[in-house]
């Protein structure tokens, strides 16, 4: 009898340790103080009423030149667990300025998977960026949507609407769930509410920040339907030739449920998608911290590099999320400006966005503000 | 909708039957298991997890 | 001190604990823990209570799967239902051995098929053929082997193959191609199975075994055995056909459907909690050895011995990697279950896809030999699961001797398939 009230009580410790840990978490407050740029803040669900309330109910952080031009949307958290994509964002809302065009930024595209870790990933619950007034710390997130959110997953996820099949939890992945569908999962949901977006705001670009492993192929590189392709290669040839190696590809086919096809497909929107390295998310990697996520440096990702085995270059050097978050303004800033010059009428002229040596040189941290002085009337939460 | 709280119900029998096996048990290897297997069916019910 | 250095002592530390507690007679499920917490402690991360209980989460959904697919199973034999339908197989095949054969395999496929998991196969008809081909004069370890090697195919079989897809998902490649060359050595290796290792079966002394074989009650009828299943598939399929109008049900709720309908359908009295707390705890092994894996595999990524672990096998020259996928795959299979997939398969695929193989056809030739690790200890979980619901009490080493010869079959099959994987690339058509 004593021995099972040990036993339970040690459970009920357990329960109580981790709850609270996986609470915490999830009720994180991630601030945003709006910068100069943002004339609006509006909601996901003003595009699409049935995620009002839901997790995913996204804020959509609008910047407005004074002369007309295009509209570019960007999603950072399509996968929550690839940092610099949400870090650019915060850049953009909380630095930007526009001349020309609109803007339309969503720092939390899967909101609902920024609030949950992998089982059996062992990631850190969240992380921080350290800034000249002590640090400012996001959620952790996953590629997948909470299944507090959406729950059950089906024996086999059937992409709407191609048909193809996919694995079954890819069905709270929001980058395997485009063009979305109005009666479908939370995510899929998600997805038809910023295709209602990309349609009523007649939204010209669509940038998809995202990172990957170094043993996936598509890395470093951006990738883009057949729409973009004239953009995504004079920009990468740009960048590779000023700033740093850059590629390009096509969006494959036969490829579906993604960004960069479907969102093509089924608006008159360019879809765009980049990817940074980022060694947390390798099969190889080592100790699995806060520390191998911001600094990008792994022993074992190195081993398997020299084997031979990876799509990017590494060294000791690691990939630090300043690099990784540099290359997303950089390449978004060259975007704009072939875009801009190809289409005078549609131009989008951002300003106040960081290049890629200036985010290394200053650190992504000296790009956020600090929530404790500004004004509260500025503040969102993500 | 309808589904998901099903599923919530289907997780609260589980513990239901967990916990009574768990109190009848004489071993302590099987009690020690059953909290273990208990901690995500708990966790999600609590809807923390 | 270097990575490398650092998670070995952490593995050496995991696997003197398992020694340890295996030593003091401590269960698998437990010793498991033991090695997971050591290796927290060790690795500098103290009682990582989120982290135990987030490892304890990775397999909850399967765990889900697993209760209710067994109860259905429970009630049905509780109800006579189990008992009705081996008389009936018995009266009308018991002539016709051959034919006998081919209905029985096919059965064992396609619960695995449909579900992804062998022990659903070995849940839902396990018992029934074992019957079956006990009363053909087939030794219970036989009998446990056929079932066992054919419900692992049927795992491996399309359009659901878990293996396939965690693999397939973590490269981030379409799981597409895959039906061919997944069914057809599924089907081909499942049939060689039953008939290589039933060939000395005798035909079926009827009246003796009729006798044997428990009476169901008299008010049982097909159409009370049939209508659950009739259920469960009508279920799932209108989840393929309509899956834009219909709404994602889930295995775990289809299963309960199915259970519900067997206890309402019943022609005798069941107690309802009694069975379900009987199948929560017969089940607690397999749950339980789930649960403990899940931690251990969250703790192996924390402390970075999963890295260890999986750039060593990548960093291999690769014809040593290949020839030995008989033996890293089952193994991995035996400490991960489907954890395998995103450990060792992602690297693994990776390293195929350098060398210009099909990465389709090599990953469904993986696919065939995986499932096999499910009879190795110290886990064996369907392996041990099978011989439960067989009812074996000879010894687990001689069930697996009877495995030898299908799995060097399978082993065989899989492996040229990974070596002629670019020769084999027009059966990825659909
Ligand atoms: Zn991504």
């Amino acid at each position: 009898m004593i021995r099972k009230t040990i036993i339970i009580t040690l459970g009920l410790i357990l329960l109580v340790f981790s709850g609270l840990s996986f609470y915490k978490s999830r009720h994180l407050k991630e601030p945003v103080v709006i910068g100069p740029g943002v004339t609006q803040v509006k909601k996901l669900s003003e595009y699409f009423p049935a995620i009002k309330g839901s997790a995913n109910d996204a804020n959509v952080y609008v910047l407005e030149g004074a002369k007309k031009g295009g509209a570019l949307l960007v999603l950072g958290g399509s996968h929550p667990e690839e940092p610099a994509a949400r870090l650019t964002t915060w850049i953009l809302t909380e630095n930007a300025t526009l001349e020309q065009g609109r803007i339309f930024v969503v720092n939390s595209a899967n909101r609902s998977a920024t609030t949950v870790t992998r089982p059996s990933g062992a990631y850190p619950a969240s992380y921080t960026i350290k800034t000249d007034w002590g640090g400012q710390t996001f959620r952790m997130g996953d590629r997948w949507a909470n299944p507090l959110d959406q729950w059950p997953d089906p024996e086999v996820y059937i992409h709407y609407p191609t048909r193809q099949n996919l694995a079954y939890m890819d069905i709270r992945n929001l980058n395997r769930t485009w063009p979305g569908r109005a009666n479908g999962t939370l995510t899929e949901k998600t997805c038809y509410a910023l295709v209602e977006l990309i349609k009523k705001e007649n939204v010209d670009i669509v940038i998809d920040l995202h990172e990957a492993e170094l043993q996936y192929p598509v890395i470093s590189t951006i990738v883009s339907h057949q729409k973009g392709l004239d953009v995504a290669a004079m920009a990468s040839m740009v960048l590779s030739d000023e700033e740093f190696k850059m590629g390009m590809e096509k969006s494959p086919l036969e490829l579906h449920g993604l960004s960069h096809r479907e969102i093509g497909d089924h608006t008159n929107a360019v879809p765009l998608l980049f990817e940074t390295p980022e060694p947390f998310l390798d099969a190889t990697r080592g100790r699995t911290d806060e520390k191998l996520l911001l600094e990008g440096k792994d022993e074992f990702v190195v081993r398997a590099g020299k084997r031979g085995l990876l799509f990017e270059k590494i060294d000791e050097k690691g990939w630090p999320i300043d690099v990784r978050v540099g290359r997303h303004c950089s390449t978004i800033l060259q975007v704009l400006d072939v875009w801009s010059q190809d289409h005078a009428d549609k131009a989008v002229a951002l300003r106040n966005v960081p290049k890629y040596d200036e985010v290394i040189k200053k650190g992504t941290g000296a790009f956020l503000r600090d929530p404790s002085k500004a004004d509260p009337k500025l503040i969102y939460y993500e | 909708m309808i589904i998901t709280i099903l599923y919530y119900l289907l997780v609260a029998f589980v513990v239901f039957l967990m916990g009574w096996n768990l109190l009848k048990s004489k071993k302590w290897q099987e009690e020690v298991l059953y909290v273990i297997v208990l901690l995500p069916f708990l966790l999600r019910l609590l809807r923390l997890k | 001190m270097s990575m490398t250095t650092s998670a070995t002592i952490i593995l050496a530390a995991m696997v003197a604990a398992y020694i340890a507690a295996k030593i003091f007679k401590i269960s698998t499920e437990l010793s498991m823990l033991a090695a997971a917490l050591v290796g927290g402690l060790v690795g500098g991360a103290g009682l990582p209570a989120r982290h135990i209980a987030e490892g304890a989460f990775t397999y909850l959904d399967i765990c889900l799967i697993f209760i209710t697919a067994t109860l259905f199973m429970n009630l049905l034999k509780e109800s006579g239902g189990v008992a009705f339908v081996v008389r009936r197989i018995l009266k009308r095949f018991h002539k016709h051995k051959f034919l006998l054969f081919i209905m029985l395999a096919v059965l064992m496929l396609i619960p695995g098929m449909l579900t992804g998991a062998g022990s659903v196969t070995v849940l839902i008809v396990g018992g029934m053929v074992a019957t079956v081909l006990g009363y053909m004069g087939i030794p219970k370890p036989k009998a446990a082997a056929i079932v066992f090697v054919i419900a692992g195919l049927s795992a491996a079989a399309p359009p659901v193959s878990l293996w396939a897809m965690l693999t397939a998902a973590g490269v981030n490649m379409p799981y597409v191609g895959f039906f061919l060359p997944l069914m057809i050595p599924c089907l081909v290796l499942a049939l060689l199975t039953i008939f290589i290792l039933g060939w000395k079966s005798k035909p079926v002394d009827l009246e003796q075994a009729l006798k044997e074989l428990p009476e169901p009650p008299a008010r049982m009828n097909w159409l009370k055995i049939v209508l659950p299943f009739l259920v469960f598939f009508a279920l799932v399929i209108a989840g393929r056909i309509w899956p834009f109008d219909f709404p994602i049900m889930g295995l775990p709720l289809v299963f309960a459907f199915a259970a519900a309908i067997t206890l309402l359908l019943s022609p005798v009295h069941i107690d309802f909690l009694d069975v379900s707390r009987r199948t929560v705890h017969q089940l607690l092994p397999l749950i339980g050895t789930l649960t403990c894996v899940g931690v251990l595999v969250q703790i192996m990524t924390l402390t970075g011995v999963r890295g260890l672990i999986s750039v060593t096998v990548v960093t291999l020259p690769a014809m040593v990697v290949i020839l030995t996928l008989f033996l890293t795959l089952p193994v991995s299979e035996s400490v991960l279950m489907w954890g395998a997939a995103p450990v060792l398969g992602v690297p693994l695929v990776l390293l195929f896809n350098t060398m210009n193989l099909n990465p389709v056809i090599a990953l469904a030739g993986m696919s065939v030999i995986w499932p096999l690790g499910d009879a190795i200890p110290p886990t064996a979980i369907i392996g041990r699961l099978t011989v439960e619901t067989v009812g074996m009490k000879e010894r687990y080493s001689t069930f697996l001797k009877y495995c030898i010869i299908p799995a060097v079959l399978i082993i065989l099959v899989g492996t040229l398939m990974v070596i002629f994987s670019k020769k084999l690339a027009f059966l990825t058509v659909f």
